[in-house]
């Protein structure tokens, strides 16, 4: 069908002349000018973004060796104490995709550089930002097509079939054509190719100025951008088909895009905030320092119980409980404040499952969110990328605990210890596309059921116009 | 009558006879009340979260038993950043910034737990606030009811009638604008008064004279920006031959003013002065530290100076025979250097976001809607600079609370050190209530209005260059 579809397209005269009709149109190079323009933008900024990222993270495991060994110059003898004072980095690596849509990577520390005392005091630690740059948000292309390009179809397409009623001219038109649906069709074929083709210089000046690999992932992204502009199309394509004037569907539409794109979100979202609290996250601070710290207060032995149930392994090392002081205590203090804090955290971690639950399915009802989602989680840019990185965190630092706790319960130095195994690491996110498909699949029965009505409102009315 | 009066009378009326517009301002007008009902919920409950665990954080402070005053300088505060009761009717950068911070000796911490940090991303997309409505929505309406106000009369061929009789285009324009202005104003007259009146209800009619005036300058602040929208949509229509082109035009100004050009001044604010990230920032720190004396180094020349003063002037030679606990001096002298290091560089950090941000205050002159809004988050408190204040307040309070434990432990701790199986040093637990709580205090509407000025003056600059605009269009427009 669409080999007979391209050969109807060449060989038909009367589509290349409203080709040239529509290019004859000023708004439409403007139109088509300012969606070039901003997704140059938008590519330029959102690379420039990550660019910054990755160069902090290339220096992270120069400045952490830096410090360690100015930590080892000065406290050779006490590891306990180097390792009070010595901080490890993780970074969560950037997916190239992830200049495409910088989702949620300026809000959510990309590099934590943490010690081994308690993790829960140290996790939930933010970068230094600026909250209004984080308030207005990024310009990144994913903007561009999630704000933009529904606007310009707008602007392309309101008047389809009112302006030549308003002109006068659409008794004609139809006189001279059988079928009044297709030269409809027609015209929006044309507003259709002219806006893919503008997304498709962009994608290509993406894969190109990013560096994307077109693979199944690149096909992903433009299916789920793809649908996002369809339903557009097949919006306008309803206001129009409901045979209106030119500026009722103007002012329609419009109204259409600041409610699915501005209001609804905006409701939603203050409804998810009342909705889900999450009173958890202080609850976790306050538990962590008060587990922590309460434990200089009580006997020894109330930690070290506690400890040894957690890490049975560490047992076989004596305990100097006769010391009024010793690393072995402070560390394992360090740790109840973890322990007592787990289960708040859990139920914060719960929480944002919750929110993130609800807000992907009330996101159903707006395509606009919808896309901005997807298109995060395909560039791993999204708060599950944040979580996974959290968890990778945890991970890491379990295990520089476990290295470095026996060398320092023996009393070893930091001779003891081969520092040059210790990295900084990085995080690389696998990205999952579970949820996508089913916005995709959504997003195409919205667009559909709009075209369908569209197309019942045009055959009921076209005769009477 | 007058002829500018009769044509507003006329423009409102009309507008009103069109049922799309009666159904448009209906729908603002409830959202406004969702707004402002949501609103003061979200505060309310905010706030009362944060309060109970301000207490919280209290008790636990006070109940701590007897012990060495530095653990309690390390068991340090939890300081939580609470709202200012006109946050409820704009939400500015409150969802963005941080909720709780964690106030201890030697180490400046983040504020943490912002509401963004929660949201998976659809933050993005805005927050329903009664400033979001008046900001972004009430303009499009008076764009909406306002693009055809000259353009209809040129194009039914009216506006050559109307200027026969003897109206003249001044007149026309001032009385179509003020027609537009009045609708707008009927729609946002009636909300204010109910947003006043639920304020106050909910505060249980305790309102301070500070949030009052700051309400009063936001409701002037915001009747000038509809004035300005209102004029700008007249202007347009005198300047379109069509309906149709008047309102496409408006529609792009709208996009660009609301949606693009604030992100893109941003964008380009962030990266011209571009932020350091937070380990080059403790970098830099460090750096400084050791060039000016570490107190965690045990040959550090600093500190090898400062003992030697002090022996020096107390004629003893060992610091053990001081009559104070040294190891608390050498802290305070530590706390000292290190808080006045990070001051300079959190300084120079503001000062480069400040720097960022300076590029939409500029672009205020350029854009009304990015005047009010700065406006708007500075009058509720919801604004980077009251949020930097916060932090400021908390640095300062943390300051006091690690050198205030540092002199309890230089007055009461003994110069001897026990033996390392001897039981700890303590002092009684009657000392931290000496620590007063951590109470933020709002800035005043003076100091809004001072740190305001250059967006203040864009608002007013808009609002004459308006005026103007409308009194001396006649010059320019063609009727036909």
């Amino acid at each position: 069908m669409g080999k007979n579809l391209i050969d109807y397209i060449m060989n038909n005269s009367t589509y290349q002349l409203e080709f040239k009709i529509f290019f004859r149109n000023k708004a439409v190079w403007s139109g088509i000018l300012i969606l070039l323009i901003s997704g140059f933008a938008g590519l330029y900024f959102g690379k420039t973004f990550i660019e910054k990222q990755e160069a902090v993270i290339g220096k992270a495991n120069a400045l952490q060796q830096e410090k360690t060994q100015h930590n080892i110059d000065l406290h050779s003898e006490d590891l306990g104490l180097l390792l009070f004072y010595n901080k490890f980095s993780i970074a969560n690596m950037p997916s190239p995709w992830a200049a495409f849509a910088n989702g949620q990577r300026d809000i959510n520390p990309y590099l934590m550089s943490v010690s081994i005392l308690g993790l829960e005091g140290q996790m939930y630690d933010t970068d230094l930002n600026n909250p209004t740059t984080l308030l207005l948000g990024n310009m990144d292309l994913a903007f561009v097509i999630i704000f933009l390009f529904p606007l310009v179809i707008i602007a392309f397409s309101y008047n389809i079939v009112s302006a030549e009623q308003e002109s006068g001219i659409w008794g004609l038109v139809k006189s001279q054509s059988g079928l009044p649906l297709s030269i409809i069709l027609r015209k929006f074929s044309i507003r259709l190719i002219t806006v893919f083709a503008t997304l498709l210089i962009l994608m290509a000046a993406a894969v190109v100025y990013l560096q994307l690999a077109v693979d199944r992932h690149f096909m992903m992204v433009l299916m789920v951008v793809s649908f996002y502009l369809l339903f557009w199309f097949a919006l306008s394509f309803w206001v129009v088909s409901r045979n209106k004037s030119s500026s009722f569907n103007a002012v329609s539409l419009i109204a259409c895009w600041v409610v699915l794109n501005i209001i609804g979100p905006a409701v939603l979202n203050v409804w998810l905030t009342k909705k889900y609290p999450i009173p958890e996250a202080m609850e976790t601070v306050i538990h962590q320092r008060e587990g922590n710290h309460e434990k200089w207060d009580k006997e020894k032995h109330v930690t070290m119980d506690k400890f040894f149930e957690h890490y049975p392994q560490f047992k076989k090392y004596p305990f100097p409980s006769e010391l009024t002081f010793s690393w072995y205590w402070y560390y394992a203090m360090q740790q109840m404040g973890d322990d007592e804090a787990a289960e708040s955290a859990g139920h914060m971690m719960k929480k944002l499952e919750e929110r993130q639950g609800f807000s992907s399915i009330s996101a159903l009802l707006f395509p606009g969110i919808q896309t901005q989602l997807g298109l995060n989680e395909l560039a791993g840019s999204d708060l599950q990328s944040h979580l996974n990185f959290l968890k990778a965190l945890k991970a890491y630092h379990e295990k520089l605990r476990l290295s470095f706790y026996p060398v320092i319960f023996t009393n070893g130095t930091a001779k003891d210890i081969d520092w040059k195994k210790i990295k900084a690491e990085h995080h690389v996110n696998a990205v999952e596309s579970g949820k996508v498909v089913l916005n995709l699949f959504v997003v195409a029965i919205f667009s559909l059921l709009l075209a369908m009505a569209g197309f019942y409102n045009f055959r009921k009315k076209l005769h009477t116009f | 009558m007058n002829p500018i009066l009769i044509i507003a009378a006329r423009t409102w009326k009309n507008a009103f006879q069109n049922r799309a517009t009666l159904a448009l301002t209906l729908i603002l007008g409830l959202a406004l009340c969702l707004a402002t009902y949501i609103g003061w919920q979200n505060f309310s409950a905010q706030n009362a979260q944060r309060l109970k665990y301000k207490e919280i954080v209290r008790e636990q402070w006070l109940a701590k038993p007897d012990k060495h005053p530095h653990r309690m300088a390390h068991y340090g505060y939890l300081a939580f950043r609470n709202k200012h009761e006109l946050s409820f009717f704009d939400f500015g950068i409150e969802s963005f910034a941080g909720v709780s911070i964690f106030l201890e000796a030697h180490k400046q911490n983040t504020v943490n737990f912002s509401e963004a940090g929660f949201s998976n991303g659809m933050l993005r997309f805005g927050e329903m606030s009664v400033a979001m409505v008046l900001q972004l929505l009430v303009p499009l309406l008076i764009f909406f009811m306002g693009y055809s106000s000259i353009s209809a009369e040129r194009e039914t061929g009216t506006l050559k009638i109307l200027l026969c009789q003897g109206i003249s285009w001044r007149q026309l324009m001032a009385g179509k604008t003020l027609g537009i202005i009045a609708l707008s104003f009927s729609l946002f007259i009636p909300v204010i008064l109910l947003t006043i009146v639920l304020w106050a209800a909910l505060s249980n009619w305790q309102v301070s004279a500070d949030a009052t005036l700051r309400l009063l300058l936001l409701i002037l602040g915001y009747a000038m920006y509809f004035v300005i929208c209102s004029g700008i949509a007249v202007l347009v229509s005198a300047f379109h031959q069509t309906s149709k082109a008047a309102l496409t035009t408006l529609l792009v100004l709208w996009v660009f003013f609301m949606i693009v050009m604030p992100r893109i001044t941003q964008a380009v604010g962030a990266s011209v002065y571009p932020a350091p990230s937070k380990i080059e920032f403790g970098a830099a720190i460090e750096s400084d530290l050791q060039k000016q004396g570490d107190s965690h180094n045990p040959d550090d020349p600093h500190y090898a100076k400062f003992k030697a003063d002090i022996l020096k002037k107390y004629k003893v030679d060992d610091v053990k025979k001081l009559p104070f606990n040294y190891g608390g001096t050498v802290m305070a002298e530590g706390e000292r250097i290190s808080a006045e290091i990070y001051n300079r560089h959190q300084k120079e950090l503001i000062g480069t976001f400040g720097k960022q941000n300076s590029f939409a205050v500029a672009a205020s002159y350029f854009n009304p809607f990015l005047a009010i809004k700065n406006l708007s988050m500075a009058l509720t408190a919801a604004d980077f600079k009251t949020y930097t204040d916060f932090q400021d307040q908390a640095e300062a309070y943390r300051y006091e609370l690690a050198q205030h434990m540092n002199q309890l432990q230089i007055d009461h701790i003994s110069n001897e050190k026990p033996g390392e199986k001897d039981k700890p040093l303590s002092i009684s637990r009657s000392n931290w209530a000496s620590q007063p709580d951590f109470n933020y205090q709002f800035k005043t509407i003076g100091w809004v209005i001072d740190q305001q000025l250059m967006t203040i003056l864009s608002l007013l600059c808009w609002f004459i260059l308006v005026i103007t605009g409308i009194a001396v269009s006649s010059k320019w427009v063609k009727t036909l």
